[in-house]
Formats: structure tokens, sequence, C-alpha cells
């Protein structure tokens, strides 16, 4: 069933930028396609592109935001959500709590 | 008489107890049989379980109507006997949801109906042991009604219907399936008598195969 | 006449002609229709479904350019589950059936879940989930929730401390009935209040309340109570409130969520309940009749879903699970039915997510 779906319809999570749309729906109530346009915006592409596997996975590592295949040394969970916070201008919870215990 | 069929038949459907009350002391009025002011009532009943599942009517309204329902059979049940007619009386019918499965809401909904359509209803309930299916039938049930919201637990129906054959009590009772994962093919598939996709299509099926 | 390859609503494989195809898209949107008072499809819509029904490959998809968000409920357990919820019955740990999602299926979104997937029994476990979360979210990058079923029914006899309301009303104490219908909303949304946040502060990125409504409008009520107070705890967190059914059932008939009655509500009036207590998705459900055809069953999920979309202000994840979404009710749904229903919804009823 979950691999239908995706390859029927999905973004692809991290293949792509599903992950950074689903973060913008969830935290601004963005609709789909105003979601994917503010996405669009912010990585220099159009709403094509960002569900693009062959554009994406190059341009995921280069921006230290979390690649689907594994690379020794490409950031992964907190750090890769820092960076995804940045360029997307927006909180992850994990992140904030990760700065709060480790403020010194 | 068509008028009070049909006075009686919107009054359950208003579902207020003295409105029943009252359509059914006309009708007796008017010298209507008590066996046919049952059986409008019925269709009535019918019609209120369908709103029920359309989200028309809710659970107190169905059974508000059923309270008008059942004070109307107080009176109406000793006119039949002593008319004779008994045949709007209804088989006894166990009902349960199937052992290790302990969704209870959609049985009790079909409970409800087939109460309200004069069926003499035994509901035990749910996680409900094959054992005391069989005993209820044993204690004189004609019908058995079996639910299952699980793939896990469906399987339990096919077993009360194998020991009931194996018991040479198949033949004596009507067995009916339904739940969520249970179709119109598995019922077949295990050789129930009647699957009902909803509450209102089961005491539809039960009405029409019990007559 | 030509025939096309179809399915019924148990997943069976028939075939139908385009007359008789198109008989069911237009009996299954009347149904609909008629039953949550929402506009037909137009024809360019039934034309669309028409197509995708009867299109001759095995599976189809979306155009490039229309992909949505793709988030999954029930967390581990269509892994470790049994086909009770048409789990695989491997005994992978959470963290690893969080990162295969994340990296082998393609989820844009993912969740912790228990094995019991209720909010009641989180209670005493919540240390534990609360760890797992915490570990988990140091290692996932998607939105990572926590998930359960709000559950109503685990408050009501036997299992819970209130007479169980379908008992009651057969015994016509119908009063009785609905003051524990009552009780148990208020329970419900004590419990969401103390579960929910504790998660949140462990780190997750949100709650998914899964197959809300389920117990009736009481489970529906207690829901949206508790999502106002969790929103109010955490007022960034991501909440995502998914429903059992395309209509609330009546059990208690007059509980109001903020003045307003919810039994037999419809996905385009359940969302303004959910966006009004503070959720940012919405999950509309559609039951699938599995002695009606898949053209059928599609036609009435979508017109349910298409007007709860362009009634919300939130976006909207139509479930498309096992029976549920136009999808046959079958343990192994048929890819061919899955897709089609997927399309469908995506490219006609516009949802922003499955």
């Amino acid at each position: 069933m979950a691999v239908s779906h995706f390859m029927a319809s999905g973004m692809g999570g991290i293949r792509s930028a599903g992950d950074l749309v689903a973060r913008m729906q969830f935290s601004k109530n963005m609709k789909n396609d105003k979601a994917k346009e503010y996405v669009a915006k912010k990585l220099g592409l159009s709403t094509i592109e960002i569900a693009d596997e062959h554009i994406m996975r190059e341009l995921r590592e280069e921006l230290k935001i979390g690649v689907v295949t594994g690379v020794p040394g490409a950031p992964r969970g907190i750090a890769a959500k820092m960076n995804i916070e940045r360029l997307i201008d927006t909180k992850i919870n994990s992140c904030e709590i990760f700065r709060g215990l480790t403020k010194r | 008489m068509a008028d009070n069929k049909k006075a009686l038949h919107d009054a359950v459907i208003a579902y207020k107890v003295d409105g029943i009350k009252e359509a059914v002391d006309n009708a007796r009025k008017a010298g209507m049989p008590a066996g046919e002011i049952i059986d409008a009532m019925g269709d009535g009943m019918t019609e209120v379980g369908i709103l029920f599942e359309r989200g028309k009517l809710f659970l107190p309204h169905v059974l508000s109507a059923a309270q008008g329902m059942k004070s109307a059979m107080e009176v109406l049940g000793p006119e039949l006997k002593d008319s004779g007619d008994a045949s709007t009386k209804r088989a006894s019918v166990v009902m349960g949801t199937v052992e290790g499965d302990v969704h209870d809401i959609g049985k009790s909904i079909c409970s409800t109906m087939l109460q309200c359509a004069g069926f003499d209803v035994h509901d035990l309930g749910r996680d409900v042991a094959k054992s005391a299916f069989i005993n209820e039938i044993k204690g004189g049930c004609t019908m058995c009604g079996m639910s299952a919201l699980m793939t896990t637990t469906m399987t339990v129906q096919r077993d009360v219907i194998e020991i009931l054959k194996a018991e040479g009590m198949r033949d004596k009772v009507i067995v009916m399936v339904g739940g969520a994962p249970v179709t119109q093919a598995y019922a077949d598939k295990i050789g129930a008598d009647l699957y009902g996709e909803t509450a209102s299509e089961t005491t539809s099926k039960a009405k029409a195969i019990s007559k | 006449m030509t025939q096309f390859y179809t399915r019924m609503g148990d997943g069976k494989r028939v075939t139908l002609t385009k007359e008789q195809i198109l008989n069911d898209i237009q009996a299954g949107m009347a149904d609909a229709a008629d039953m949550a008072g929402v506009p037909d499809l137009t024809a360019n819509d039934i034309e669309m479904l028409f197509e995708i029904i009867s299109n001759k490959n095995r599976i189809v998809g979306v155009e490039p350019g229309n992909e949505v968000i793709v988030s999954y409920d029930i967390g581990q357990l269509d892994f470790t589950g049994d086909n009770g919820n048409s789990g695989n019955g491997v005994d992978v740990g959470r963290m690893e059936a969080a990162l295969l999602h994340e990296r082998a299926l393609g989820a844009d979104t993912f969740e912790l879940a228990h094995a019991d997937y209720s909010i009641k029994p989180v209670k005493p476990v919540i240390a534990c989930e609360m760890q797992a979360m915490e570990e988990i979210q140091n290692e996932i990058v998607i939105p990572y929730f926590y998930g359960a079923m709000p559950n109503a029914g685990l408050y009501y006899a036997p299992d819970g401390p209130y007479g169980n309301p379908a008992d009651l009303m057969r015994e016509f104490r119908i009063e009785e009935a609905m003051k524990a219908a009552e009780l148990t909303a208020e329970h419900l949304a004590k419990d969401i209040e103390y579960v929910a946040p504790k998660l949140v502060a462990a780190g997750a990125d949100g709650f998914n309340f899964d197959t809300t409504a389920s117990a009736g409008d009481a489970d529906f009520v207690g829901t949206l109570y508790g999502v106002e107070a969790l929103r109010k705890a955490c007022p960034e967190t991501y909440i995502m409130l998914g429903m059992a059914g395309e209509s609330v059932m009546g059990i208690h008939g007059s509980i109001e969520y903020r003045g307003e009655a919810v039994a037999g509500k419809y996905p385009h009036q359940q969302v303004k309940m959910a966006e009004k207590a503070g959720a940012n998705v919405f999950g509309p459900v559609v039951n699938t009749n599995t002695s009606k055809s898949l053209a059928w069953n599609m036609a009435r999920s979508v017109t349910f879903v298409k007007e709860c979309v362009k009634a919300a202000s939130i976006p909207c994840h139509v479930n498309m699970g096992m029976g549920v979404g136009g999808i046959p009710m079958w343990e192994t749904a048929p890819i061919d039915a899955v897709t089609r229903c997927n399309k469908a919804m995506v490219e006609v009823a516009k949802v922003d997510g499955v």
C-alpha cells in the first residue's frame, strides 16, 4: 500500500523535497500548491523540479539537508534538520529542544 | 386504512413515544388489525435504521422510536395473541462480537435494529467465546449473528459454523455475519446464510429470511 | 462491446462496459451528494474518473507537478502488526521502521506508535514513548509525529469507568447513556492533554489523531477539545486530525463542540470543526461498500472529499487504506485499484496529501 501511494503521487520525502513541503503544510497550514511554491522559491527551482529526484539528490547533499542514500559524513537527523530550519525559515521542535539541551 | 398505515410509519420516523402511542390508538379505533399495525410500525423502523446510517437520525432517536414501539406492543401483543395471529413474532437471535475481538459498536447497533424489528435479541457483547454462541443456540436461538472487525478474528465466524456442523445443528440455525473486513464473498466461502453490509441491511435480510 | 477490467469493493476483479462504469460513477456520486448535501461532480470530473478507471495500464499515477504529500499513519505497526492491521508480521524496531519509511518507502512524514495505537494505554508507558521519540528524532529528517487513535470505546464498560451507551440505550436508559458519553468526552480530552504535550516535549514534530470519532460523536467532541488543549499548550506543534468515517455517528446525538452538535456531520463540515480546534491538517475518510464497484466507491469518495477540500482552509490528507477512500476492502489491496483511487483523489478531489 505504502509503495503504491508513493509511486502514484508521492513527492518521495527526502528523495526530493517532500519533507520540506510537508513542513510548510503543517507549520503554516499552507495548501499543497502554496507549500510547493514556497519551497521551490527557497530552493530557486520550479514546483516540478522540487519533486525531481535527479535534481534534488545532489542539491540535498550540497545543502546538507539529508540524503536518501547512505553517504558517510552527510548530515542526518538533528544536524540536517538544523540546516532545513535555516533553508526554509521555519522552527523544528527537535532542533529547539536540542539547542535547549546544549546551552551552556 | 392507508392513511393509518402512513400515520404509523410517520410517527415512528418522528421517534416521539407519545406520537407513536397516539397513532396506534387511532389505528385501533379505526379497526386496523394488530398485525397490520405492527407491520406498519416495522416499516417505519426500517426507515429509521436507514436514516441513522445516513447520519440523519441518531441512536437516541432510534431508541426513542423503539421505546414507542415497545409501548405499543404492550397493548398490541395480547390482542395479537387473542386473535391467534402470531405471524409477526420473530425469531430469537444470539448476537456477539467473536472471541479475540473487542469492537462492539457496530454489533450493538445491529442488535438494537434487530430488537426494534421485533427479534428477541440475546446480545452477548464482545469477545464472545465460540461455546457461548453454541449454548445460546442449544437454548433455543434460531438465528446467530457474529461480528468481526479484524481480519485476524473473522476466521472465528467460520469456526462457529464448523462447530455447528460437527454437532449436527447447522440446519437448525440461520447464521449471519458482518463487520468491516467481512464481505459477501467471505460469507459465501464460510457457508454463512446472510451477510449484511450495514445494520439496516442485516435487519432487512434477517426479516426476509426468517419469514 | 468493449469490456474494461475493474474491481468490486471487496477487491474481486470484474469486467464492466463503459455504460456500466459511467452508471456506477453517477450512482456513487449521487449517493454522496444526497447524504451530505454537497454538489455533484462536474461533467469533466466524471470523464476524468472514467479515464482513470478504464486506463489499460496496471498502475496509474499523477502528472509530474501534481505530486502531493504522503503522510503515513499507524507508525511501525505496518511492519510489526499482524494482518488485523495489514501488518507484515516483521518485528523490526521502531527506529528501523522510521528510517526505512524515510529512506526506502518515500514517506514524507512518519510517526511513532504504541502497539495498542490508542491514547489511553499510552498513559502508563509515557516515559518509554518519550525516550523512543527522543532517540528517533536524533536520526530522522522527515517530520516525525506521535500517532494514536482517540478510541473513546476504551472509556466505556467493560474497558473503562463509564457505562456502555449502546448497552444502556438498548435498555432504554437513554439519559444515562448520553451522560456516559459526555463523561467519556471529558475524560478523553483530559488524557489527550496529558499525553500529547509530553511527546511534543520529547521532540515530536506533532501529534496525529487517527480514526477520530470511531466511537461516535462523543469521541469526536473529546478529541476536538483535546486538540484545543494541545494547541494551547504547544502553539507551534503540528496537529493532524484524521477521521473514522464519512459521517459522525450519533451515539449521543446532541453532544456539542463549541455550541454545535457534531453528530451527522460530513467531511466538509468536520474539517471546519478541526480547524476551529487548531488542527493543521485534516484527514477525511470515506468507507468502501464491498458490494459496489470501484467506480461507485471512487466516485462516492471523491464527491465527499472534493467538497471537503473546497471548504477547508487547512490542507487535507485523505485516508487511502484498506476499505477507505474508494480502495477495496481487501488485506492486500490490488495495486491497480489503489493507484486509481490515489490519482482520482489528487487530480479530481484536489487533496493536499494522502
